[in-house]
């Protein structure tokens, strides 16, 4: 999984893509899927980033590449944050969500601005209490007077 | 006399764990098992074996490096 900068996203999706598939490549790993996995609002930010798009791929790589690979990971901006684990095998379902994506009419969706609210958290209804007005102190005082 | 301590709430996880599917893109089942201050539950209250807790605490962690769920707050 990796965490891809918006901005890169924004510029085009198949380029961001890239930057991580081409890593891969450098250091012959041999790709199974690689599919955008959702774009949402960071728990913390990352490098001053809130938002971020999440890549997730599947791939074999021989060990000595590892520490290389994780190395130019570190080293390229764009690439906010990165989890390696290792899995037995592809998740059922997948490749066909991968297939997808690689789909003539698919189109990935604009990221939002970074200080865009999240939409699965609403924002806060208005109470009735945020709309009482306070009275002016000194004109009262002035008019008692 | 009456013992005036409660009566502890029932595991998250129900009775038995049988081995749950934890993995760390699940955010929202993972939400269920953190305080309202983002920390991991203890067995007694998620209910999981140690086995399960472990899986737990390993899907948790992976979310939190990738800033799928907060580390305080």
């Amino acid at each position: 999984m990796f965490l891809l900068d918006n901005q890169m996203v924004r510029e085009d999706w198949n380029k961001a893509k890239a930057v991580v598939l081409d890593l891969l490549q450098k250091h012959g790993a041999k790709l199974k899927t690689a599919r955008r996995w959702d774009e949402r609002k960071l728990a913390y930010p990352i490098d001053g980033r809130k938002r971020a798009t999440f890549l997730l791929t599947y791939a074999e790589m021989e060990n000595e590449h590892l520490v290389a690979f994780r190395r130019d990971l570190e080293l390229n901006e764009r690439i906010l944050r990165y989890l390696m684990i290792q899995v037995d095998q592809v998740p059922e379902g997948e490749l066909e969500k991968a297939q997808a994506e690689s789909a003539a009419d698919f189109v990935v969706p604009a990221p939002p601005a970074d200080d865009a609210p999240d939409p699965e958290k609403p924002a806060p209804e208005r109470r009735p209490e945020d709309d009482v007005q306070v009275p002016d102190l000194d004109l009262m005082a002035v008019e008692e007077n | 006399m009456s013992s005036s301590r409660r009566a502890p709430a029932p595991p998250i996880s129900g009775k038995n764990c049988d081995e749950p599917v934890l993995d760390y893109k699940d955010v929202d089942n993972l939400r269920r098992f953190l305080t309202v201050h983002g920390q991991i539950l203890s067995r007694k209250r998620t209910g999981y074996c140690a086995q399960c807790q472990k899986a737990l605490k390993q899907a948790v962690k992976r979310a939190r490096h990738l800033s799928l769920l907060p580390f305080v707050g």
